[in-house]
């Protein structure tokens, strides 16, 4: 059982790097919170500071009601999967699992116990006696899981564990993880780069860049409504389209979007949640499966183009659309088999338009 | 066709091996003739010499005397002395090389100022050629005029100027001293570099499991160094047991018998009393167990962690 808080922590390295920067974050018992950003980001940084790996330079770092900035990790109940598993390579399985537990004093039956039940759970228990290099990858990895399992922690920690996967294990041990979490009934916090890993897992998503929170929601909040520019193309696949623009007020509830080659109507509820002035140069987002080439023309409802490059993906196609300079990227069904330099006319879901600041990158929608 | 013809055709010797492997022999050639008339033939040469009895005393006598030269060694009991002191000087040398090695390579696998200096200075016993240390040693240790001596004197430590190497005693223990100071330069390298390539996560995953310093040390650190502390051991047995620059320049063997190790042993019996065929014989044994050892050596870098 934790809650864990982080009060205008910072974290800067004896070199002098600022790896993060003012991190407020309050993480709820049994939550599962992912902290999603590029490498580099402070993601790693965050995630010791919380095993207590790095120590916090500034800020508190709060378990429950406790201050734990200087307390050391053995004393945290957390456990934690590394992302190269971090085995130890002289003993065997079932000592890498049982180590946790030795070090903590149990008893040799309860240790079996554990060891074993964990095993079983894994499907893992007839390698119990061999060493982590007669293994493959997805077998360390629940080894490594197995390790952090049977601690039954407060706090289950995990860096970027299925990065060294095959992309079919990887989505295969995406649902044993959430299914994990279901089980233990403990706060997760994981750590990842992938977008897709993070939009499936998460209760919460932290999405992080340069050591700065830019956005703390749910997934549906952090795809629908991303409160910057950054969030916005960290999330989805193809990355959103951007287009720059200016916004026409036209009345209290009658907004256009303007740009040399289109124009586009914004509905009634979105016109009004719209915070800025007519004139204001916005940039405009549109999302990649936000379009339907088979829709009702339109005017202010559309956008037209010609296609570029097409990229069959399994069930859909990827259309590149020349636009100006740019080329956007779009999501369409693969019923209509599309060519390079045929003219396309797609219709817009203009109730799901981004709006942002073009000089800040921040959302221009309440 | 006619390609295939010449093909299926009886192999001439200039077509048994292909133009690459032809012109790799050519060049070759050179360094085997080298290696042939400075290390084959003396090798080979010298197992036929210690199968007769040479005595430069008695050039015109040189009977084949079979086995007679090793069977010979069993009843030898100055050979056993040379064998005990060797063994002696061995176990003592390589003990304390391992375990100097291994804290100064922990040492220095830690974060300090200076390390860098620290690194680069230890390396200078190990640049120092083997005649060179054992010189430099004759100085530390001279009863006249030895540094040891002037340090102690002035410490208090010794009331007199000591007669260092005249210690029945004390001798092969200063003797393995130097030994030690001129390898542990080099031990203490190949230790660094297992050190280094443990992975840093190992530790964390272990902070975590809540290891104390002292149990990451004994659960990651040693299980890791075990390669790197396999190869020290070896290699410096092998180098102890084959050691003669320091007998030689220091002590020759004494005094009485108190430094006669096994290399020097059979210098004295091919050069000294010009016996060249149980010299020989003698050689053979060593090169024996070296090539044992060297062989251990072998197996021990092939193997994976
Ligand atoms: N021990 C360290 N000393 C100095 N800089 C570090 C150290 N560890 C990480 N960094 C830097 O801090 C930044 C964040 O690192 P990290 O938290 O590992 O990123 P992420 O896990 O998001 O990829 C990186 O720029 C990295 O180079
Ligand atoms: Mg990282």
């Amino acid at each position: 059982m934790a809650r864990i808080r982080f009060e205008n922590v910072n974290k800067k390295y004896a070199n002098g790097f600022h790896a993060v920067k003012d991190l407020n974050l309050d993480i709820q018992d049994e939550e599962f919170v992912v902290l999603l950003g590029p490498s580099g980001c402070g993601k790693s940084t965050t995630l010791n500071m919380i095993a207590g790996l790095e120590e916090v330079t500034d800020g508190a770092l709060i378990f429950d009601d406790q201050m734990v900035n200087y307390m050391p990790p053995h004393r945290r109940d957390v456990a934690m999967v590394f992302q190269s598993y971090a085995l130890y390579p002289h003993k065997t399985i079932f000592d890498n699992i049982a180590f946790g537990l030795q070090m903590r004093k149990q008893s040799k039956e309860e240790i079996e116990r554990r060891v074993r039940n964990a095993a079983r759970r894994l499907e893992i228990e007839h390698m119990l006696d061999r060493r982590p290099g007669q293994l493959s990858g997805g077998q360390r990895q629940r080894v490594a899981l197995g390790r952090a399992m049977v601690r039954d922690p407060a706090v289950f920690l995990m860096d970027e564990p299925l990065s060294n996967l095959d992309a079919a294990l990887r989505v295969s041990m995406r649902a044993e993880i959430k299914e994990l979490h279901q089980e233990m009934q403990t706060t997760f916090v994981y750590v990842t780069h992938d977008q897709a890993e993070a939009l499936t897992l998460a209760d919460r998503i932290v999405v992080m860049s340069d050591g700065i929170v830019q956005q703390v929601g749910t997934p549906d909040e952090i795809y629908e409504h991303p409160a910057n520019t950054f969030v916005a193309s960290f999330l989805g696949s193809p990355p959103m389209n951007y287009i720059d623009g200016e916004i026409e007020i036209e009345g209290e509830d009658r907004a256009l979007f303007r740009h040399d080659s289109v124009t586009l109507r914004l509905p009634e509820n979105l016109s009004r949640k719209l915070n800025t002035d007519s004139g204001h140069r916005v940039r405009l987002g549109i999302r990649a499966e936000d379009v339907d080439e088979k829709g009702e023309v339109v005017e202010g409802q559309i956008i037209r183009g010609t296609v570029n490059s097409v990229l069959p993906v399994g069930s859909d196609q990827f259309l590149g659309m020349a636009f100006g300079d740019d080329e956007l990227f779009f999501r369409v069904g693969k019923d209509l088999r599309h060519k390079t330099g045929e003219n396309v006319t797609l219709a817009v879901d203009v109730s799901r338009l981004h709006f942002f600041d073009a000089a800040t990158g921040k959302s221009l929608v309440a | 066709m006619s390609d295939i013809a010449t093909y299926s055709g009886r192999r001439s010797l200039r077509n048994r091996f292909g133009y690459e492997e032809r012109s790799a022999i050519f060049f070759l050639a050179p360094v085997m003739a080298v290696l042939m008339s400075v290390a084959v033939f003396p090798i080979l040469y010298s197992l036929y010499l210690s199968f007769f009895q040479i005595k430069l005393t008695r050039p015109n006598r040189t009977p084949f005397v079979w086995f007679q030269n090793y069977t010979d060694l069993f009843t030898n009991e100055l050979f056993w002395t040379s064998v005990r002191r060797t063994v002696v000087f061995s176990i003592v040398s390589v003990v304390a090389i391992a375990m100097i090695a291994l804290l100064v390579s922990l040492l220095l696998n830690q974060n300090f100022r200076g390390r860098r200096v620290l690194s680069t200075i230890l390396l200078v016993p190990w640049a120092i050629p083997y005649v060179a240390n054992a010189l430099m040693w004759k100085w530390i240790y001279d009863s006249g005029y030895g540094a040891l001596n002037g340090l102690l004197y002035q410490l208090g430590f010794i009331e007199d100027y000591v007669i260092w190497l005249g210690d029945q005693d004390k001798t092969l223990l200063l003797i393995a001293n130097a030994f030690v100071w001129k390898e542990v330069p080099l031990a203490t390298i190949l230790l660094l570099v297992t050190l280094k390539s443990i992975p840093a996560d190992l530790y964390q995953a272990a902070r975590v499991d809540g290891a104390s310093v002292w149990q990451r040390f004994v659960h990651i650190t040693l299980p890791s160094m075990k390669p790197g502390f396999m190869l020290v051991m070896i290699y410096e047995t092998m180098m102890a047991i084959r050691h003669f620059d320091l007998f030689f320049i220091l002590t020759e063997g004494g005094p009485g018998h108190a430094s006669h190790v096994l290399s020097w042993h059979i210098y004295v019996e091919t050069f000294r009393n010009l016996s060249f065929g149980s010299g020989a014989a003698m050689s053979y044994v060593l090169a024996l167990v070296t090539f044992a050892l060297s062989y251990l050596f072998i197996r021990t870098l092939g193997r994976k962690v």
